[in-house]
């Protein structure tokens, strides 16, 4: 069997085991549906303080909003301790509006000229892209009399010295060469920007690259100290990853058995024998695999962890002990590692017919493909029993186009499903459930419930009902 | 023996018989043909010796050599490339080997380290590094001479006129029965398999490769053999799988007790060898004939039998070490507050330890305090007290963790007076006192 099953953990499992009561949030609100865990999060928010505790250091989470539009999740993390990272003008005015107080923001990403006056109105620490930008934010806050924005410089383009370490080209941040510029402006500017510390985010799962840049920016901020600024943070981004697989064992079957479909030596595992990336040429595996590592036995808080371990490529010492020594904090914006299983999408199955399983749903409703994320679905049976499988099916989307298909992968399934049974897509919350979707052919986008526990029941709301008061938890 | 240059010594390699009381085989005579013995220290100097020649025969000024590879090819190519006065530069995913990575860079090298996959992933975007790297590498007048180790024929050759004739004479004329070759760019398999082959149709030739997710140098794993253009399924007879810990067996039998300093794939390839022909042994009625290939030298992988078996370095456990606490010695430690340190330190002329690294130190520190970063400070510990006992110390760290078992170490060793700063620097900072840069 080619399998890739998901890890599913306790929360999503009860409810993928209640059959009926996604049965009828299916009816009610119909197909497909979003489903946010919000009191989930507090598991995956622990997990990364106790790498900050493991590692001495003190610093702030702060979540990457892009990876889930919903409320009901940014409303109970607003609820606790953490920040949010802000890539937008809406994003910044839902997380204000969520009841994050400005010291928790961070606004990154591209900037109109609106966002980084609200970003400025509101207080909110503006993490830098280049010198202009930074310029432009002065200017605002000049023009327009505001209080003194705290500001980190988002830096790029880090050198290593003995094996070149190469990293891809990033459209963000300063390059690190420039930083004599940035810190003149600064001083400059004195009167309207405050620099609280420098950030790097690559978007790379290697170690070694991001190595090379966490040393290099302790080398910037040790150059801010010495020209009288007082930084006190090193941003380090996100990209933690999150494992999707139960077993490491069926990724590494089905990775080797793509090669081996690409080069003709076994029958297809993907429509048309899409290769992934892989092609042959002449009976050799040219290309690469470009698909996610669905398989990670050290993601998350856990890779953090590794990383802190690291020896600096330079120095030679683990990385977090430098971060001590230096007496800088650390702060972090995961965005898929905080929202690991804090969600699912659930479809209904439209028709059965052979080895292809129409949906009611589309591929941009649950981007897995778009993002190469390979897991199997999971079948919920309405009623009756349903034929052993297991089954092989291609997944058909709702569109009226040849290329929906929710993947091109054949997916394994333990039974055979019926039209009716609906499929659930689980721990899509990050990146998966929102991010892609569109109003194409009229097809309605996916409604959003968030399922919590309150008073000893499961309970459910509209993701925008969500706040987290729950009445048990009040003291009278 | 007397030659112009070095590149005369690559070839004719000795071929030695295993001790049978070593592989235990009653009807095989087992052969290894010792590759180790190239001037660079390895099988590819043939490879890459062949594979040069032409390219740096028409060599213009400031070309630079390039190959994708790690190891011992990387090695080769470096030497010669310099000894006609070129630069070489190594592309790799992941050197993984310490020790050839330093040399290298020893030898002039410039390594070049891919990216890693990227974690917002966008599966559209099929120009992966290296098929970019690739490119350049192919557009012409790009200055670059890429060896093209696994797709270049002339690796395959090098091992037709020369590993494989030699086998065959140092056999007096005859292929042996069973040739046992471990898998990298199948250059050395294929070249001598087609020899061995034409002078005897029935050797049975072995490929090894590694398991998936093992990593033993200069083997590929069941997957990555099938990114080699020069791997042919049909060169085999039989494909087998080796582990790490075979590779590490072999190269301790090998060298404790046939004197052949192996390095791992040499080692694997003796006990993927000693696997395959203990199933026939008993059942062979006549004498029989095997040769398997020792590549490379063990030198270079000290570091990577210390990471799989730290037991076989081991040494007996050092004086005066933090490790050897007790918890009740850490609990004893004694500590001092931000606010009492400042009093005590007016009042005693006592020393500051500071243990961070020297650049944090540089930045910021306690006026007057001395920098010994931890592992110094732990070496001078293990001789014994690196101060005076009547001098008062206060030891500091970040947060008062590692400055408290030093404290603990140090009261251990007779020191009558330390102290460690709870809280660390960071607590003497968050109090508001004075830091400064010297």
């Amino acid at each position: 069997m080619l399998s890739l099953t998901p890890r599913i953990d306790p929360t999503i499992q009860s409810l993928l085991d209640d059959h009926d009561y996604l049965g009828e949030l299916l009816d009610a609100l119909g197909s497909p549906l979003a489903v946010v865990l919000p009191q989930r999060l507090q598991k995956n928010v622990t997990a990364f303080r106790e790498t900050f505790r493991r590692h001495h250091l003190s610093g702030r989470l702060y979540y990457a909003h892009k990876a889930n539009r919903s409320s009901a999740l940014l409303r109970e993390l607003a609820a606790g301790d953490i920040g949010v990272d802000v890539a937008s003008l809406g994003e910044l005015q839902h997380a204000l509006g969520a009841g994050f107080t400005p010291d928790r923001i961070v606004a990154t990403g591209p900037k109109s000229r609106e966002f980084l006056w609200l970003a400025a109105r509101a207080g909110v620490t503006v993490s830098a892209d280049s010198y202009d930008e930074l310029a432009e934010l002065a200017g605002i806050v000049a023009g327009h009399r505001l209080p003194r924005v705290p500001v980190t410089l988002r830096l790029s383009g880090f050198a290593s010295a003995g094996v070149r370490v190469l990293t891809r080209r990033s459209r963000f941040g300063s390059p690190v060469g420039e930083l004599a510029d940035l810190l003149d402006l600064l001083e400059k500017r004195a009167d309207h920007l405050e620099l609280t510390g420098v950030a790097y985010h690559l978007d790379t799962i290697g170690l070694p690259e991001k190595a090379v840049a966490l040393e290099s920016c302790l080398a910037a901020l040790d150059e801010c100290r010495a020209r009288g600024l007082r930084p006190r943070s090193l941003d380090i981004g996100g990209g933690f990853g999150v494992n999707y697989l139960a077993e490491g064992a069926e990724w590494d079957r089905w990775t080797s058995e793509l090669g081996q479909a690409v080069l003709g030596r076994r029958a297809p595992m993907t429509w048309e024998n899409h290769g992934y990336g892989l092609r042959a040429e002449n009976g050799t595996l040219r290309g690469s695999l470009a698909v996610y590592p669905a398989y990670r036995p050290v993601a998350g808080a856990a890779y953090l962890d590794r990383l802190l371990g690291t020896p600096a490529p330079e120095r030679g010492r683990p990385l977090g002990e430098l971060l001590l020594d230096h007496m800088y904090d650390l702060d972090v914006e995961p965005g898929r590692a905080l929202l690991d299983q804090c969600g699912l999408v659930l479809a209904r199955v439209t028709s059965v017919a052979g080895d292809r399983v129409g949906l009611d749903l589309n591929a941009r409703d649950v981007s897995l493909e778009e993002h190469g994320v390979l897991m199997d679905p999971v079948v919920v049976p309405r009623g009756g029993d349903r034929r052993a499988g297991p089954a092989g099916v291609y997944l058909f989307g709702n569109l009226c186009l040849e290329s929906d298909l929710i993947t091109r992968r054949k997916v394994h399934l333990p039974v055979v499903p019926r039209p009716g049974d609906l499929l659930a897509f689980v721990n899509t919350a990050g990146y998966f459930m929102d991010f892609s979707a569109t109003h194409a052919l009229h097809q309605p986008i996916a409604r959003k419930v968030a399922v919590y526990r309150s008073g000893g029941k499961r309970r459910w709301c509209l993701d925008e009902q969500y706040w987290p008061v729950h009445t048990r938890q009040e003291v009278p | 023996m007397r030659h112009d240059d070095i590149t005369e010594a690559i070839g004719n390699t000795p071929l030695v018989r295993i001790d049978p009381a070593v592989h235990g085989l009653a009807n095989i005579d087992l052969y290894a043909k010792l590759e180790l013995l190239n001037p660079f220290g390895s099988v590819k100097d043939r490879a890459a010796w062949h594979m040069a020649r032409p390219l740096l025969a028409g060599a213009k000024p400031g070309d630079t050599v390039v190959e994708l590879s790690s190891g011992n090819t990387a090695k080769a190519l470096a030497l010669l490339a310099g000894m006609h006065g070129l630069p070489f530069t190594s592309v790799t995913n992941r050197m993984k080997v310490p020790e050839i990575k330093e040399l290298l860079l020893l030898l002039g090298a410039q390594i070049d380290e891919l990216p890693g996959r990227s974690e917002c992933l966008d599966p559209t975007d099929t120009d992966d590094p290296l098929a970019r790297m690739h490119r350049q590498l192919a557009s012409s007048g790009s200055g670059y001479l890429h060896t093209d180790q696994y797709f270049n024929e002339r690796n395959v050759d090098a091992h037709v006129h020369g590993t494989g004739p030699e086998i065959v004479k140092d056999l007096d004329g005859r292929a042996p029965d069973w040739f046992v070759a471990c898998v990298g760019t199948a250059g050395s398999s294929t070249g001598v398999a087609r020899v061995l082959r034409q002078h005897n149709p029935d050797v049975e030739v072995v490929g090894l490769v590694a398991e998936k997710g093992d990593f033993i140098p200069g083997i590929r794993t069941i997957d990555e053999v099938h990114e080699v253009g020069l791997f042919d399924p049909d060169v085999y007879d039989t494909m087998a799988a080796v582990t790490a810990d075979d590779a590490i067996d072999g190269l301790l039998t090998l060298s404790r007790r046939c004197g052949i300093l192996t390095g791992p794939t040499g080692g694997a390839a003796f006990v993927g060898a000693v696997r395959r022909l203990r199933a026939v042994d008993a059942t062979l009625t006549s004498r029989k004939s095997c040769v398997f290939i020792v590549c490379d030298r063990i030198e270079s992988y000290l570091s990577y039998v210390r990471d799989r078996r730290p037991e076989l370095f081991g040494r007996p456990p050092r004086r005066n070490s933090t490790g050897t606490l007790t918890d009740a010695e850490l609990h004893a430690a004694p500590a001092i507050g931000v606010e009492a340190a400042q009093r005590w330190l007016g009042e005693t002329d006592a020393l500051v330890v500071d243990l961070r690294n020297p650049y944090a130190y540089q930045a910021l520190h306690i006026a007057g305090s001395i920098n010994l970063v931890d592992e110094v400070f732990a070496d001078l510990l293990h001789a014994g007290l690196p101060f005076s006992r009547r001098r008062p110390v206060l030891m500091v760290c970040p947060v008062g963790e590692k400055s408290a078992r030093y404290a603990a170490l140090l009261r251990r060793m007779g020191h009558p007076d330390v102290h460690s700063l709870a809280g660390g620097i960071i607590a003497w900072r968050d109090a508001g006192a004075e830091l400064v840069r010297d």
